[in-house]
């Protein structure tokens, strides 16, 4: 299993702990990662508000790097998924805007025929490594920790486009927090959204909307919430604070994790190599269970 | 430059002036296929609408279908959208409020409404640098500040050629501009 990594502007710049995770663990499940050099903004959802053909250029050409390297591509991202998703879909059934993007491309150096496929992390871990192999590779399994998962919009909707998951009833994060003797449930809010995109425009109404995640997350009674969304992680992590601020309710304590930092902890992976310092939300607790209070 | 390069340029210039006219065509006529029975699914759905009552999708739609563009196009509900695409997900008849929103943010930027600053500092990122932003130093829960180094990450990625990049993806982008 080779894939190219295409990590996005986001994880790159702030969101280590995603990105190392990722490079610790799925390694160690034969998955080899090659990096892209040259690529760039996916253009999602900012730079597609502004001009829908630059955005189609900006996917076609990091889909053109993958296509140098002969590789399949693997965004860390949701919004880089859809984006790269649909950007395919959009060229494949307009030739004449696939000529229009590669004769800019060309200029680049660069050729988009729309020969590799783009794979979401969930469908890489669910779908191609599996949930069994998955379960072998855990050395500490997480017994009587209850997560709640959050998908995160982009990864579940639309459904017209092909998504990794169910729009409605996503399940595949969920056989995988429980392929690491963790616990899980459904809950009402699960497919609902973070927010975050709405952060331009009224960043108060985002945090009301965030904060109404995290209140029905500690209602249900779990002890932590886990995400493969870098927005979705921010928002729920790092401005948890601001959340807690904008609702005047310091109880709204949340630990937040990436899939791939519970994955990697699962796995024996110690703690600063998956970034874990970097998570913001009050993740001692947790921590502590699982790795039995060594290191 | 040759002369047959600079005529490639322009000629460049001039058939992105015409695709922008022929995205905008189909999107209208795509719409004009598709019947909205204002049936509300997207509204209830909306996790904004919940909260900002001026934001509502299936007026949005009704608007758009009177003619009633220039009204949008005004407003700062173009920009109020969060894009979690349950209104595309949901609407029985095919039509996404989302993409309409998306293509009225594409003509309130040309026609030099207003939007919130911060679009054009991600897009003006974008263009002189490939990507949103620059890699950080980010804190710890204990305060301290790590850089991509000291986790053992890689150098970030960017396009390599960046003058020539940002000239394409600038050309591209002007195409949408009237003259």
């Amino acid at each position: 299993m080779r894939y190219a990594l295409y990590i996005g502007c986001t994880i790159q710049a702030e969101q280590f702990g995603y990105e190392a995770s990722v490079r610790e663990t799925l390694p160690r499940l034969g998955v080899e990662l090659v990096d892209m050099e040259g690529a760039s903004c996916c253009g999602f959802p900012a730079f597609r508000s502004k001009s829908i053909l630059g955005w189609l250029y900006l996917s076609a050409r990091n889909l053109a790097i993958a296509e140098g390297l002969g590789l399949d591509v693997l965004p860390l991202c949701n919004g880089c998924h859809l984006s790269f998703i649909e950007t395919k879909f959009t060229l494949e059934k307009d030739a004449t805007l696939k000529g229009f993007i590669n004769e800019n491309l060309e200029r680049e150096g660069l050729k988009y025929t729309g020969n590799v496929d783009v794979i979401h992390i969930i469908e890489l871990l669910h779908d191609i490594i599996g949930v069994k192999k998955i379960g072998a590779a855990i050395e500490r399994p997480l017994k009587g920790v209850q997560l709640a998962t959050h998908p995160g919009c982009h990864a579940i909707r639309p459904s017209s486009l092909g998504r990794p998951d169910d729009a409605e009833y996503p399940q595949k994060l969920d056989d995988l927090v429980v392929a690491l003797s963790a616990g899980t449930m459904d809950y009402p809010e699960k497919t609902d959204c973070c927010g975050s995109s709405l952060a331009m425009a009224s960043g108060k109404t985002t945090l009301i909307i965030a904060s109404e995640k995290l209140k029905a997350v500690k209602e249900y009674g779990f002890d932590g919430l886990v995400t493969t969304c870098p927005f979705c992680f921010k928002l729920f992590d790092s401005r948890q604070r601001a959340i807690q601020t904008a609702m005047s309710d310091r109880s709204l304590e949340v630990p937040v994790f990436y899939y791939t930092q519970i994955l990697g902890l699962a796995m024996g992976v110690k703690p600063e190599k998956l970034g874990l310092e970097l998570n913001l939300s009050p993740i001692d607790k947790i921590l502590e269970n699982i790795r039995g209070g060594d290191d | 430059m040759s002369e047959n390069m600079e005529r490639r340029e322009v000629d460049v210039v001039t058939r992105t002036r015409n695709f922008v006219t022929l995205m905008l065509q189909r999107a209208v006529s795509e719409m004009a296929v598709e019947v909205c029975e204002q049936c509300g699914k997207c509204h209830a759905s909306c996790p904004v609408s919940r909260h900002i009552e001026s934001f509502n999708p299936r007026q949005l739609i009704a608007k758009v279908s009177l003619g009633r563009v220039e009204e949008l196009l005004k407003s700062d509900v173009i920009w109020t959208c969060t894009s979690c695409l349950k209104c595309k997900e949901r609407c029985p008849e095919n039509i996404s409020p989302y993409d309409v929103i998306l293509i009225l943010r594409n003509l309130a930027i040309r026609g030099g409404y207003d939007h919130p600053a911060e679009y054009d500092e991600f897009i003006d990122a974008v263009m002189e640098k490939g990507v949103l932003q620059q890699p950080q130093r980010v804190r710890t829960r204990s305060g301290e500040r790590r850089d991509r180094a000291s986790l053992g990450l890689p150098p970030a990625a960017s396009p390599r050629d960046i003058k020539r990049f940002s000239e394409i993806l600038r050309n591209i982008v002007r195409g949408g501009e009237l003259v």
